[in-house]
């Protein structure tokens, strides 16, 4: 294992952390303590907040991150075996974190027991709280295998683990596709589309977390290691590629034919009241950028690393773009807190401390596993 | 054999003169919070027609459809949302989580959160009274008598009579929610 050098850096880090927590903490006591509907800025027209687009953020970024892993340990890609037991930690993490954010914006958390006392098949909340269940389940046992070498476990767990991170993020699309009353959500595109998003998200943070575990332990890539984050960089490059294709579909089909519904909301993204969100956060941080720095024949680990964290905070605006922006279009005329026709939003500090606090929730978790556990390959212990 | 009830609300909004009686019956009748964006039902102020001195509006009161296909129904992930005798769409607060799927999984907004129950809401054509023999408070306290209220599978009944005679429209059919509230055309 390499010995991590102590850092006053480490410190702050843990420490920063910890005030998010405890700021998370405050913020969700606050709000079961008044209600959530004093506590968040969500209301009868956009009853989904960042709460729920932060949940979608995490949880697809742990299926990305278990599709990526599995190209190493499942489809024998050798390569990729450098950073399985990382992307599968990190993933167990993220759906930890997911789980917080979700948890935290249902009124009633401990009536899920009637997921099990009376279940409803035809719930798409159901298949998807049911199915990232027993995902998370897959991910501990295929992380413990890992972890002891068990390579006959692990590539059960690791198949049955790449299984579930196809269906997994496409049944939380569909819990957005199936919604009729929403036309910007409803039809097939939502879970194709969520997978792919999943990709590009478990491809940047994989990327961020090998730069990250070199650059901290100020340890030097190997001709492996840059191979690695070059190839990485190209999977994510074609990911934002298709990526882009997917978005640019999305918009022409909002606005062909001025369907009520989706017209709306689609405008809202581009000249609106989302437009910041969309041009800055989207298309410039979150493709465009990413695209280029991932592109250029000269870029280095450090403009790989770049470009994924430049991803991610893109599919965070895009899943808080995507959640709102179906809610911004009244079902009814006359809906009381209309503005411009369309209901607003903008998140409460509440929501926002403790999405801030779910995120943290996931790195400091994550921090500490890399001082505690022996998360190299062999390979790497020469280091 | 007799066949289970069904029933329907029958809506002539000609008659509507937008006073909100139905609202603030329904509020009193079942509890429902104060603030206007929490209402059991509610009454839409179409925008005006022609212009000064030959003016015309009208009103269109609304509430849960009881459909019969109900899409929050399939939403719930607990089913805490059921179908009671006579097609009324119900909510259990003891079982509900919160999560507000059934909200936006309902194309006529009819649901909303209640505070005081710490669960979701809706119409529910005033079960209570139903037991009891009465009907339901929007429909008892109109006074110009917009909505009717009956059993559709009576044919003899008052809402069975008025559909037969008069055309009549629901909302939204294209979306196969089957819904139970008629409007007279």
């Amino acid at each position: 294992m390499s010995t991590i050098a102590k850092k006053p850096g480490q410190l702050l880090w843990f420490a920063l952390l910890s005030l998010c927590l405890i700021a998370a903490a405050g913020a969700a006591g606050y709000s079961f303590m008044v209600g959530h509907e004093q506590a968040f800025n969500v209301n009868r027209g956009v009853p989904w907040g960042i709460l729920i687009a932060t949940y979608v953020f995490l949880a697809i970024s742990c299926s990305g991150l278990c599709l990526i892993s599995s190209l190493g340990h499942v489809f024998g890609f050798h390569e990729f075996t450098l950073i399985s037991k990382r992307a599968i930690l990190l993933a167990i993490l993220c759906l930890m974190g997911a789980f917080g954010a979700i948890g935290l914006d249902l009124e009633h958390p401990f009536n899920m027991i009637y997921t099990l006392l009376s279940p409803n098949f035809s719930s798409g909340i159901w298949w998807m709280g049911t199915i990232y269940g027993i995902y998370l389940g897959i991910l501990v046992v295929e992380f413990y295998a890992l972890m002891t070498d068990n390579h006959k476990l692990s590539i059960v767990t690791g198949s049955l683990g790449f299984l579930f991170a196809i269906a997994a993020p496409s049944v939380l699309g569909s819990v957005f596709g199936l919604t009729l009353a929403r036309p910007f959500w409803h039809g097939s595109f939502m879970p194709v589309y969520i997978i792919i998003t999943a990709l590009v998200s478990g491809t940047a943070l994989i990327i961020m977390v090998m730069y990250f575990h070199h650059f901290v332990r100020n340890l030097e890539m190997d001709k492996q290691d840059r191979r690695l984050i070059r190839l990485l960089g190209r999977i994510l490059a074609l990911m934002i590629f298709v990526l882009i294709f997917s978005v640019f579909w999305n918009v022409i089909v909002g606005l062909y034919g001025k369907q009520p519904g989706h017209y709306e909301p689609v405008m809202a993204l581009i000249s609106g009241k989302l437009s910041l969100n969309f041009w800055m956060g989207e298309i410039i941080i979150g493709l465009v950028v990413p695209l280029l720095l991932l592109m250029r024949h000269d870029r280095t680990p450090f403009s790989t690393m770049m470009a994924s964290l430049l991803a991610l905070i893109g599919m965070f605006f895009m899943r808080y773009d995507m959640t709102i922006a179906g809610q911004l279009y009244p079902l009814r005329l006359q809906e009381y807190g209309l503005e411009d026709g369309l209901f607003s939003y903008s998140p409460s500090l509440s929501e926002v401390l403790i999405v801030i606090g779910c995120l943290a929730f996931s790195a400091f978790a994550y921090t500490l596993a890399e001082k505690l556990l022996k998360l190299d390959t062999d390979r790497e212990q020469h280091s | 054999m007799k066949k289970d009830k069904r029933y329907a609300i029958v809506l002539d909004t000609r008659r509507c003169i937008d006073c909100k009686a139905c609202t603030v019956a329904c509020k009193t009748e079942n509890n429902v919070p104060l603030p206007e964006d929490t209402c059991r039902n509610w009454v839409t102020e179409e925008p005006l027609r022609g212009s000064y001195p030959n003016l015309g509006q009208s009103f269109a009161p609304s509430q849960c459809n009881q459909c019969e296909n109900p899409p929050c129904n399939s939403v719930c992930p607990t089913s805490a949302t059921g179908i009671t005798e006579g097609g009324i769409v119900t909510v259990n607060p003891d079982k509900c989580i919160g999560c507000k799927y059934c909200m936006l999984a309902c194309p006529y907004d009819a649901r909303y959160y209640n505070e005081e129950t710490g669960a979701i809401d809706k119409c529910t054509f005033c079960i209570q009274r139903l037991a009891v023999g009465r009907i339901p408070a929007c429909v008892e306290t109109c006074p110009t008598k917009v909505r009717t209220f009956g059993d559709l599978n009576d044919p003899c009944s008052e809402v069975s009579i008025l559909l037969a005679k008069n055309r009549h429209r629901v909302l939204k059919p294209e979306l196969g929610t089957k819904p139970f509230l008629f409007y007279l055309i």
